[in-house]
């Protein structure tokens, strides 16, 4: 690895946009996630800037089991985000479908049959200072050696 | 009558402003809108089709798990329904810690939904502000029942925690200082010269248009109907004296100071209950058997039905749930938005309703 890489990997690091996407939960993880922004957790020391936005996004936190509505909707929203990306799942809804998966549910559970995953947090809702956690675990492997493996 | 349509915009459903997708089509002319149309289904679980058959017990999570902003009411309604269809008595220091717990669980809700339209308006500083003062909120709530969102406090016959002499004085030492706060954070809001630009004489709902739609909540309370409270009919809240607060505007701002208004409201019913909270048990016990009922109760967006049939067994047998946001959704839609100058007021108009799409959907 050269050094201009090695310098690249730290401050891509540093420098992280995160998108959410809701995609059927109880609204208990999206309130976390928001939750994150106060500043008590403060997730912009980090050099995380969350914004709603998936064409700029490194990160996209996914949340909810898997909704009718969004077939189709939420693979084309992963392609509109910019390589490289890695998805997050927050909550066991995304894992497991929860309390949801039951008998007679319109669910379809779990998102990784649908979009690749790359961290899970559990729990129902999951702590804030867990989801920052998980975004801290994975942003420094977004961005690591870009250039080398794409080649 | 012929209308000049420029172009269909539509806002959604994912969406820098908004929390839960939904989307928002406004026929437009120029920057004006001329009408709105909401499409909903993003959401959509089938909550009351997995509720069917099941014992109360499994039910009585499903319906916290209808929203998680509000989940504490939810679990509220549900269980005085029961309680209410099988008799079962609540002892009264039980009743009082009921209604702190949900006086909390709507002050962060009502922070949130301001938190969310300052962030709308581009006002961030207010915003992180109001965040900050709903950890300390969220605080209480969980020194009290033992979870931050999804706290299940509450059971047949009473609740399921004591509230220890420690906790009644940091929770009456943090209302203090969220008074300050609030107080602090509503003028900083009634005051600010650009806020006033982004809110006031937007989006109105006048007090007709308010009554036709059915629109309820602090929405409707904003519009001059203080007699859409369903905790006037609540026997503790009566007992507590609880006046509704209202206002005659009717527009954005009308309706982010209602609730400003509520939260120092439900600090000085929370102080009150703490004063009045007799030394007693907090569980008196009963088991819900067979019945039917409908029962509401007042939401932080509004009021929530609910209607359940149960067998001897205490399973549920037909549940249907009416949550207050369809109605401030479809408010919203069909009179605030129409003729809004701006395309760029959409985004803060709708949320200034308070729309909670997980349980409008559910």
């Amino acid at each position: 690895m050269t050094l201009l890489q090695s310098l690249k990997n730290f401050v891509r690091s540093k420098s992280i946009h995160v998108a959410y996407v809701d995609v059927g939960s109880c609204n208990g993880c999206d309130v976390e996630v928001l939750a994150c922004l106060a500043p008590r957790y403060d997730i912009e020391q980090y050099g995380i800037f969350v914004h709603n936005n998936p064409r700029e996004a490194d990160v996209l936190l996914v949340i909810g089991a898997y909704t009718p509505g969004w077939e189709g909707k939420l693979e084309g929203l992963w392609d509109k985000i910019p390589d490289p990306k890695v998805a997050v799942a927050i909550g066991n809804c995304p894992i497991s479908g929860c309390l949801f998966n039951r008998p007679h549910t319109l669910i379809d559970p779990p998102v990784s049959k649908h979009i690749p995953i790359a961290a899970q947090v559990p729990g129902c809702p999951p702590r804030p200072t867990e989801i920052l956690s998980a975004i801290l675990s994975v942003a420094p492997l977004v961005y690591r050696d870009y250039e080398v493996r794409k080649k | 009558m012929k209308r000049t349509v420029d172009v269909s915009i539509p806002v959604g459903p994912v969406h820098p402003c908004w929390k839960e997708p939904t989307r928002v089509k406004c026929e437009t002319r120029g920057e004006f809108v001329l009408s709105a149309e909401v499409e909903l289904g993003y959401m959509k679980k089938g909550i009351e089709r997995i509720m069917r058959g099941r014992p109360w017990q499994e039910v009585m999570f499903l319906a916290e798990r209808v929203c998680g902003i509000c989940s504490v009411i939810h679990n509220m309604v549900f269980i005085e329904a029961l309680e209410k269809m099988s008799s079962i008595e609540v002892p009264e220091r039980a009743a009082l810690l009921r209604v702190i717990v949900n006086e909390l669980d709507r002050m962060q809700s009502h922070i949130l939904a301001n938190f969310s339209y300052c962030y709308t308006i581009e006002h961030e500083t207010l915003g992180m502000y109001l965040l900050d003062s709903r950890e300390k909120v969220l605080d209480e709530l969980e020194r009290i029942t033992g979870a931050r969102i999804t706290c299940a406090y509450m059971v047949p016959g009473g609740v399921r925690f004591n509230l220890r002499d420690e906790d009644a004085l940091h929770l009456r030492a943090s209302m203090d200082t969220l008074e300050k706060e609030i107080t602090r954070y509503m003028g900083m809001f009634e005051h600010g010269p650009l806020i006033a630009l982004r809110s006031r004489e937007i989006g109105i709902l006048t007090r007709d248009a308010a009554r036709e739609a059915c629109a309820c909540g602090p929405t409707a309370r904003a519009s001059g109907l203080p007699e859409s409270d369903r905790r006037l009919k609540h026997p503790t809240y009566q007992k507590l004296g609880f006046t509704p607060v209202s206002r005659e505007e009717g527009d954005n701002f009308a309706r982010i100071m209602v609730r400003f208004q509520e939260m120092l409201q439900s600090i000085s019913l929370i102080l009150r209950c703490l004063d009045t909270l007799p030394v007693g048990p907090i569980r008196g016990g009963g088991i819900p058997g067979a019945g039917e009922i409908a029962y509401s109760g007042e939401a932080p967006r509004g009021e929530l039905s609910y209607f359940i049939k149960t067998d001897a067994a205490g399973r549920v047998l037909e549940i249907a749930i009416q949550t207050p946001s369809i109605m401030n959704i479809e408010a919203c839609c069909h009179y605030m938005l129409t003729g809004v100058a701006s395309m760029a007021d959409v985004p803060s108009t709708f949320v200034s309703a308070d729309p909670c799409i997980a349980c409008t959907e559910r």
